[in-house]
C-alpha cells in the first residue's frame, strides 16, 4: 500500500487527491484570451517547440556542402543579379545601392518563407498531427522562428559590407534584427489566418506563392522608400504595405540613422501586425480541429 | 485505485468528404450532409487499472476512437474525459526527420510524444541500447531501414510510463528476434501502467492480456464483455 493510499484510507486526503481526476481531452477551442494563450502556450512547451525549430533549420541544407554558408551567399548572390538588373534598367544608381539591395532581399526572404512556412504548417505535418496532441499553433510558431533564425544568420553578411564601406558602428544596427523580427510578426498572423483553411484546399499554398512573387515587386526590396518619395504621391501610398516599415528600418540601421518614416506609417504597420495576430488566433484556434480532418 | 480512467459519453465523429470548393460550399447549405461518420454515439467507460482490448475490422473506428481518447480529433457530438495523462503508441517510425541523426530523433520525437527535457536525457542511453541500433544511432535517420526506424520509434515510445497508455497495433515491428523482444517491452509497458486501451488483429495476445473487449462495428459499439464472448461475437457478426 503506498502512502497515497494509506493517507487516503486514514481520511488524511479527499478522494480528489488520491489520483488524477477526470478532465475533458485536448481542451482546446477558442476563447477571447487566445491571443495571449498562443503565446504562452510556447513556454510551456518550449522543449518541444526548441525540438521542433532545430528540425526546421536542419531541413533548410541538409546534404549541403556549405551548409550554413548558404544562409549568407544566397541573399549576396540574389543580390548581385538584382544589382545588374537594376543598371540595365535604371541606369546608374547611387554606390550604397547593392547594400540597399541585400538587406531588402534579406528581411523580404523572411517575411516570404515565414509565410509561406506558416501557411503550410498544418498541411506539411499531418504525420506528427495524427500521432499526438499538443496546442496547434506550435506548428506554424516553429516556421516563423526557424525562418527569423535562418534569416539572423543571413545577417552577418552586414559585417564584410560595413567594413567595405567603412560604416561606423551605432545603436541603430539593432534596427536590422529588430526589422527580421518584425518582418517574421508581419507574416505570422496572416498564415495563422488562411493554414487552416489550406488543410481543406491546397490552393491557398500556391496563391500564396504569388503573393509572395509579386508582394517583392510592390514592396522596397530593389528600390527604395526614399525612392518612392522622390516620386511624389507614391511616397504615400507605399506607407499602406506594411512591410515597408521593416524594410526601411534594415537599411537606416546599418545608414546608421534613424528610420526616417512618420510615426503614422510605423504604428500602422505594427497595428496592421497586432490585427492580424489577434484576428489569426481566433481563426487559428476555431478552426484547426476541423480542418486537420481533412489531412 | 477505484474510479474511471476514460468516459467516453454519445461521441459522434463525422469526417468530411469532398475535396471540392464548390461541393463543400454546397453542402454547408444542405440539410443532410455528405459525409462519413466514422463513430456514431459511442459510450465507452475504461476502468482505472484495467486493460481494456479493441477489436474490429478494417476501418471499423478503431484508431479514430484512440484518436478521439488522446485529443487528436475534439468529438463532433459528445464528450470525451480522461484522467491523468495519455499517450498513443502508434505509427512508430513516421514523423521521423530524416537528415538528423538517431540520437537527434529520439530526443524530437520523445518531446513530441510531450516528454520533458529532463526525462528525455535520462532515458536516452536506455532508449539507444533498447533500439539495438549501435553504431547507427549517430547516423541520419534516411539511411535507416524502416524496421529500423520502427526500433527507434518503439524505444522512445516504451520508454515513458504515462497514466493511460493507448496501443494502436505496433507489436511486431522488426526481425522475429526484436519482435519477441518488442512484444514483451510493450507488455511490461502494460503491466506496469495503470491503464491501457489496445488495437490490435492479433486475438491470441488480446485473450491473454485484456480484461475486457470492446467490438466495434461501423463506428458503434456492438458489444463490451469477456474476452472469449467478444471474438466469438466477431465471428459472427462478420463472418469466419
Amino acid at each position: 500500500m503506498d502512502l497515497n493510499t494509506l493517507n487516503y484510507e486514514l481520511g488524511f486526503m479527499s478522494e480528489d487527491s488520491s489520483g488524477p481526476v477526470l478532465k475533458e481531452v485536448g481542451g482546446r477551442g477558442v476563447s477571447w484570451k487566445s491571443p495571449l494563450t498562443n503565446i504562452t502556450v510556447l513556454f510551456k512547451h518550449r522543449f518541444l517547440v526548441r525540438n521542433l525549430v532545430r528540425k526546421e533549420i536542419r531541413g533548410r541544407y541538409r546534404n549541403a556542402m556549405l551548409g550554413y554558408t548558404w544562409t549568407v551567399l544566397e541573399p549576396a548572390m540574389l543580390a548581385s543579379v538584382y544589382y545588374f538588373l537594376f543598371i540595365m534598367l535604371a541606369g546608374n544608381p547611387d554606390k550604397m545601392y547593392p547594400v540597399w539591395v541585400i538587406l531588402g532581399v534579406i528581411v523580404w526572404s523572411c517575411f516570404g518563407k515565414a509565410l509561406q512556412g506558416t501557411v503550410s504548417s498544418l498541411s506539411r505535418n499531418g504525420q506528427t498531427i495524427h500521432l499526438v496532441y499538443f496546442p496547434r499553433i506550435i506548428f506554424p510558431m516553429t516556421a516563423m522562428q526557424g525562418n527569423i533564425i535562418i534569416s539572423m544568420m543571413s545577417c552577418f553578411v552586414v559585417l564584410p559590407i560595413m567594413l567595405f564601406y567603412d560604416l561606423p558602428v551605432t545603436i541603430y544596427l539593432l534596427y536590422i534584427p529588430l526589422s527580421i523580427l518584425m518582418a517574421g510578426f508581419l507574416a505570422i498572423g496572416l498564415g495563422m489566418l488562411v493554414a487552416p483553411l489550406n488543410c481543406i484546399q491546397r490552393d491557398v499554398e500556391h496563391l500564396f506563392r504569388f503573393i509572395v512573387r509579386a508582394g517583392f515587386f510592390l514592396s522596397p526590396v530593389m528600390w527604395t522608400y526614399e525612392m518612392a518619395l522622390e516620386r511624389g504621391v507614391f511616397g504615400e501610398m507605399v506607407l499602406y504595405n506594411p512591410m515597408v516599415v521593416p524594410l526601411t528600418m534594415a537599411r537606416h540601421g546599418i545608414a546608421g540613422e534613424s528610420i526616417g518614416i512618420p510615426w503614422a506609417g510605423i504604428l500602422g504597420s505594427l497595428g496592421f501586425g497586432v490585427v492580424m495576430w489577434i484576428l489569426g488566433s481566433y481563426v487559428f484556434n476555431r478552426y484547426e480541429a476541423g480542418a486537420v480532418k481533412h489531412l | 485505485m477505484t474510479g474511471n480512467a476514460v468516459e467516453i459519453e454519445n461521441v459522434t465523429l463525422h469526417f468530411p468528404k469532398q475535396r471540392n470548393a464548390l461541393k463543400m460550399m454546397m453542402n454547408m447549405f444542405r440539410r443532410k450532409k455528405d459525409r462519413f461518420t466514422a463513430l456514431r454515439n459511442v459510450s465507452l467507460t475504461v476502468k482505472k487499472g484495467e486493460v481494456l482490448g479493441i477489436i474490429g475490422k478494417n476501418g471499423s473506428g478503431k484508431s479514430t476512437l484512440l484518436r478521439i481518447i488522446s485529443g487528436i480529433y475534439p468529438a463532433d457530438e459528445g464528450s470525451c474525459k480522461a484522467a491523468g495523462s495519455i499517450s498513443l503508441l502508434a505509427g512508430l517510425g513516421t514523423g521521423f526527420s530524416g537528415h538528423q541523426t538517431g540520437k537527434e530523433n529520439a530526443i524530437l520525437y520523445g518531446s513530441i510524444l510531450g516528454h520533458g527535457e529532463e526525462i528525455m536525457v535520462s532515458k536516452l542511453p536506455e532508449i539507444i541500447e533498447f533500439s539495438e541500433l549501435d553504431a547507427f544511432i549517430d547516423e541520419p535517420v534516411r539511411t535507416y531501414s524502416s524496421g529500423m526506424k520502427a526500433r527507434l520509434g518503439l524505444a522512445v515510445a516504451s520508454a515513458i510510463h504515462p497514466d493511460i497508455l493507448l496501443i494502436d497495433e505496433v507489436l511486431g515491428v522488426g526481425d522475429p528476434q526484436f519482435k519477441e523482444k518488442s512484444k514483451k517491452r510493450i507488455l511490461d509497458l502494460v503491466k506496469s501502467t495503470g491503464t491501457v486501451v489496445l488495437v490490435s488483429h492479433s486475438f491470441g495476445l488480446m485473450k491473454e492480456v485484456c480484461d475486457r473487449l470492446v467490438f466495434i462495428h461501423k463506428g458503434k459499439i456492438v458489444d463490451v464483455g469477456e474476452p472469449d464472448e467478444i471474438i466469438k461475437l466477431y465471428y459472427e457478426t462478420t463472418g469466419s
